[in-house]
């Protein structure tokens, strides 16, 4: 262990008080402490229905984020403002910090194959950059609902010969991310990512591979125990001819000398498919699936899983379901009805942050700014083996069924361990340490010599982006050795105790729920 | 300690307070969680005294590339571009013979300390990955419950102690998901609270009570890092194993064993065995350094095991096999039967099957003729003897094979059960051509293991 311990110094004047509290429920009424938590209301706090709506909407309340919302009229015009927005393709924040993103899949292929930039280089720069993105990115809204989707229709970024294709596929995503789901299906299935990773390019008449066709119907869209193992194969059938020159220039190309023709039936779904070109077929196939009812159902609940809870009320799956029928599968009104429903209202700090949250969470809230990467040890390339460390690095979940959502598959001793260690290390500056600039130490102290209490609660309002409380305040006290009316100074809470304070806001239950 | 449920839970209340008395009087770490009291100090470790290790094959490992059934023509005939040549084969018999990669197993395999049990399953073929590893490791069809069989099997006999179970891997399997807490680490070396001594307590008290997923884990934690410490304290032979992840957390398990904290079960994932594409030859492709780091990774590993070896099995396993046929990718689609592998205590080594004979219609499948659960069961029959086996496999009648010590089943002697093959349709394809395929580039991934945190 690396990191100074100078608990031991610091403890000698309170290790009496601090004994008594480890010694956990029965122990606890140490009736001369109090934890009342102090009050700093001069460090200004959202309502907390707008801190709910901004919990799932964005990916950390910063002090600006915050001055925003209340700017823009509160939290619901806010997000009004955010979905109504176009897509900003001008967007390129940091492109230029990886040289190779703008790479097209020949430059990408060459790159590899000349050792300039290997694929999984490239990938790991691509996960970089979209992390800065939901650090950094104005448009909050777009940047977490195109994780939902890149998600949902998952292409992992280590699957072989994806890298060449793959941060296309991200940028088509988060372009028609508020648009239709009838289009994010089609532009996620007929795209080179996806037909390579789902082995659609070797998929031909003669040998129909079903990897694509199955997926398509289990996981993006009917779901299992709607369908047979036919339908399965005329799925398969349907979405032959798109091609790649693998492993020799990955160009793209569609083949009607592929493509199986003759009459194809997958579910409610009939079409004589005579053409050589199967593209239409593939187009109206797409379309009748992103309309079904089921596939209403999944995009409802998986909506109602990333923003409402983990076990989402049918009710409200069967609402929104209804929306995206009635609205010909458009997202934003799917998206008003979720957070406009009582459903929604009743799930505050329902969910649990994953890891990549809570990484993306740590760096804004701790007010870290990035400086040009130019050595490995950088923060913004240190990001990726942050995620990674914290068992969640970005797209690189190994199944297409995309990384789980809910609060089980995080809560682990692993994820506790990794969080730990992240939050403390970044709490105290210490690492990532190049090309990075942490806030000083004292500038979250507002006062000197206000009390230690009144700290918590300041921290607490721009942390939890609310008041403290006792616990909070008992888990300030208890990791510092600091008394709840200290002094806070250099001789009562000097700032080497800083890290050790801002670490317990991050161990905190609160920070890790959303 | 394996009677009814109500005793079973009664009895962890009453140690769990017991040790929580100790804890108050004795400086020892209690932890609340919920309505249960965690609860561990580290002179109350007792050794267990036997061990199962279940490594899962995710992706769907293709079984018959790993044990290769050279004796059934239709191997040959379906894989083309990608079939073992027998000449390859290790440790053959009449029947079957082992991937080359697997060379690093042969002592023990000489030794009868490794099993191969082939063509099982589940009884109905499951094509979807995520099913298919939910249904395998929860193992209870028909019930609602997510709730793993590997839970359930420590939930015979907790103590509270979340080190009984411990799952090494990023992400903790299903088989080991339910109400029992369970420790989960990436790595043994990232087993600690790190930070400022008061850290530890001030996290004791603000996730006091907490009963949802993540307070639970985070007193798991808590405990769990106390018990880890003395396995960080043993001698790390990670330099034998191959440099992955499999090697890794291999590494740290027999590190964790070795330290004898009365660990009984351990949970190990390794993916990347979905091989529609270049599961290759003996010379090239995915299957070449998957079986060779198989092999490599569970040789390392029960050489590392020094003297709590005899008490360790190992059981490999994957959700599904994959199809006979290979496809144009020189890859297999998803299947249905595989084999699974026994090895170590108690085990009686070699071949056991009830083979069907294969066909070669392109969506022809292995056919499964051995529940996974017979394996399952069997190795807990004889290695955790009195453990309640309706508990573990609710309403699964249990078909003894014979691959461990002491059973009697149906055996690799027994005569092979040769179902008629079914009148194989019309082959709906010819014989496609030969294309001329460009290796495969490796895209692994540079392990980045030493950028820690450094000092201010």
């Amino acid at each position: 262990m690396s990191i100074p311990r100078r608990t031991a110094l610091a403890a000698g004047a309170t290790a009496a008080a601090v004994t008594g509290a480890l010694a956990g429920p029965a122990g606890r009424a140490s009736a001369a402490t109090s934890y009342a938590p102090g009050s700093w209301p001069a460090t200004t706090v959202l309502p907390d229905a707008d801190r709910h709506l901004l919990s799932r909407f964005s990916y950390g309340v910063t002090p600006a984020l915050r001055d925003e919302v209340i700017a823009a009229g509160g939290g619901r015009a806010w997000f009004e403002a955010q979905v109504t927005a176009p897509h900003d393709a001008g967007d390129l924040t940091h492109l230029d910090w990886w040289p190779h993103l703008g790479d097209d899949a020949g430059q990408a292929w060459a790159a590899d194959q000349s050792k300039v930039r290997a694929g999984w280089q490239l990938m790991e720069d691509y996960g970089r950059r979209v992390l800065v993105r939901r650090i950094l990115t104005a448009h909050q809204v777009r940047e977490v609902v195109t994780e939902v989707w890149e998600n949902l229709l998952h292409v992992p970024t280590a699957a072989d010969g994806v890298f060449t294709w793959r941060i296309p596929y991200g940028e088509q995503l988060r372009a028609l991310a508020l648009s239709s789901y009838d289009e994010l299906l089609h532009a996620a299935v007929t795209h080179e990512a996806m037909t390579i990773f789902l082995s659609g390019y070797d998929s031909t008449k003669a040998h129909p591979n079903e990897n694509l066709g199955r997926e398509l119907l289990e996981l993006f869209t009917v779901g299992v125990g709607s369908y047979t193992e036919d339908d399965v194969k005329s799925s398969a059938r349907i979405l032959t001819g798109f091609h790649i020159d693998m492993w020799t220039t990955f160009a793209s190309s569609y083949r009607p000398q592929d493509h199986w023709t003759g009459p194809v039936q997958v579910m409610g779904f009939s079409h004589a498919n005579a053409d050589a070109d199967g593209r239409q077929v593939v187009k109206d196939y797409l379309s009748y699936l992103a309309r079904h009812e089921l596939t209403a159902q999944r995009v409802a609940r998986r909506l109602a899983l990333a923003f409402v809870g983990d076990a989402p009320p049918s009710s409200l799956v069967d609402e929104l379901a209804a929306v995206y029928l009635a609205n010909d599968t458009r997202i934003v009104p799917v998206l008003r009805a979720l957070v406009d429903s009582e459903e929604f209202a009743a799930s505050t700090d329902a969910k649990l942050r994953t890891p990549a949250e809570d990484l993306v969470a740590t760096y804004r809230l701790l007010g870290v700014t990035f400086g040009t990467p130019t050595v490995d040890e950088s923060a913004a390339n240190a990001l990726i083996w942050q995620s990674s460390g914290m068992g969640q690095q970005p797209f690189t979940w190994p199944r297409p069924d995309g990384a789980p959502l809910t609060a089980s598959a995080w809560a682990s001793p692993s994820r506790v361990l990794a969080a730990m260690e992240t939050h403390w290390a970044m709490a105290g500056g210490w690492w990532p340490s190049v090309d990075v600039t942490y806030r000083a130490r004292t500038s979250w102290i507002p006062k000197s010599d206000m009390s230690f209490r009144d700290l918590v609660d300041h921290l607490s309002r721009l942390l939890h982006q609310r008041p403290s409380d006792a616990s909070l305040l008992e888990g300030a006290c208890l990791a510092t050795g600091v008394a709840p009316d200290a002094a806070v100074n250099k001789t009562g809470v000097p700032s080497w105790l800083m890290p050790s304070v801002l670490a317990t806001l991050l161990d905190h239950p609160r920070w890790y729920l959303r | 300690m394996n009677g009814c449920p109500e005793f079973a839970r009664l009895d962890t209340l009453a140690v769990s307070r017991r040790n929580l008395l100790r804890g108050l009087t004795a400086g020892g770490i209690a932890t609340a969680v919920g309505s249960a009291v965690i609860t561990t100090s580290p002179a109350s470790a007792a050794p267990a005294p036997s061990v199962l290790v279940v490594l899962s094959l995710r992706g769907a490992a293709d079984g018959m590339s790993l044990v290769v059934p050279h004796s059934d023509p239709a191997y040959y005939k379906a894989r083309p571009g990608i079939a073992v040549p027998k000449a390859s084969l290790l440790a053959a018999d009449a029947h079957f013979g082992l991937h080359p990669g697997l060379a690093p197993l042969l002592p023990m395999w000489r030794a009868g300390q490794v099993a191969a049990i082939h063509a099982t399953g589940m009884k109905v073929p499951n094509r979807s990955h995520f099913e298919a590893m939910e249904l395998v490791e929860d193992a209870d069809p028909g019930s609602a419950t997510r709730s793993g069989w590997l839970n359930r099997l420590v939930g015979l006999t907790s103590t509270g102690d979340p080190l009984q179970g411990l799952a090494v891997g990023s992400t903790p399997p299903t088989s080991l998901a339910g109400d029992t807490t369970v420790m989960s680490i990436s790595d043994l070396s990232s087993a600690e609270v790190p930070g400022e001594d008061g850290r530890r307590a001030s996290l004791e008290a603000m996730w006091r009570g907490d009963s949802t997923p993540m307070g639970r884990a985070m007193s798991a934690t808590l405990a769990g890092v106390d018990k880890l410490a003395k396995a960080q304290a043993q001698a790390d032979h990670a330099s034998s194993y191959p440099d992955s992840d499999l090697g890794r957390a291999l590494s740290s398990v027999a590190r964790t064993l070795r330290a004898d904290v009365g660990v009984q079960v351990v949970t190990v994932d390794q993916g990347e065995w979905d091989m529609h594409t270049e599961l290759g030859t003996l010379s090239w492709g995915g299957m070449r350094s998957n079986a060779a780091e198989l092999g490599k990774a569970l040789a390392a590993f029960f050489n590392d095991l020094g003297t709590v070896r005899p008490k360790v099995t190992l059981v490999a396993l994957s959700e599904f096999g994959r199809r006979v046929v290979e496809n144009s990718s020189y890859g297999l689609d998803h299947g249905w039967g595989n084999v699974m592998f026994a090895l170590g205590a108690g085990v009686r080594g070699g071949y056991y099957a009830r083979w069907t004979p294969l066909l070669t219609t392109l969506d022809a499948d292995l056919t499964v003729t051995t529940d996974y659960r017979d394996v399952l069961a069997e190795v807990i029959a004889v290695r955790m003897p009195g453990s309640s086996l309706a508990r573990v496999f609710p309403s699964f009648a249990r078909t003894p094979i014979g691959f461990m010590a002491g059973q009697t089943g149906w055996g690799r002697t027994a005569t092979p059960v040769v179902a008629p093959p079914v009148k194989p349709a019309p082959a709906p394809v010819k014989p496609k051509k030969k294309k001329k395929k460009k290796k495969k580039r490796k895209h692994r991934k540079r392990k980045h293991k030493s950028r820690r945190k450094k000092k201010s």
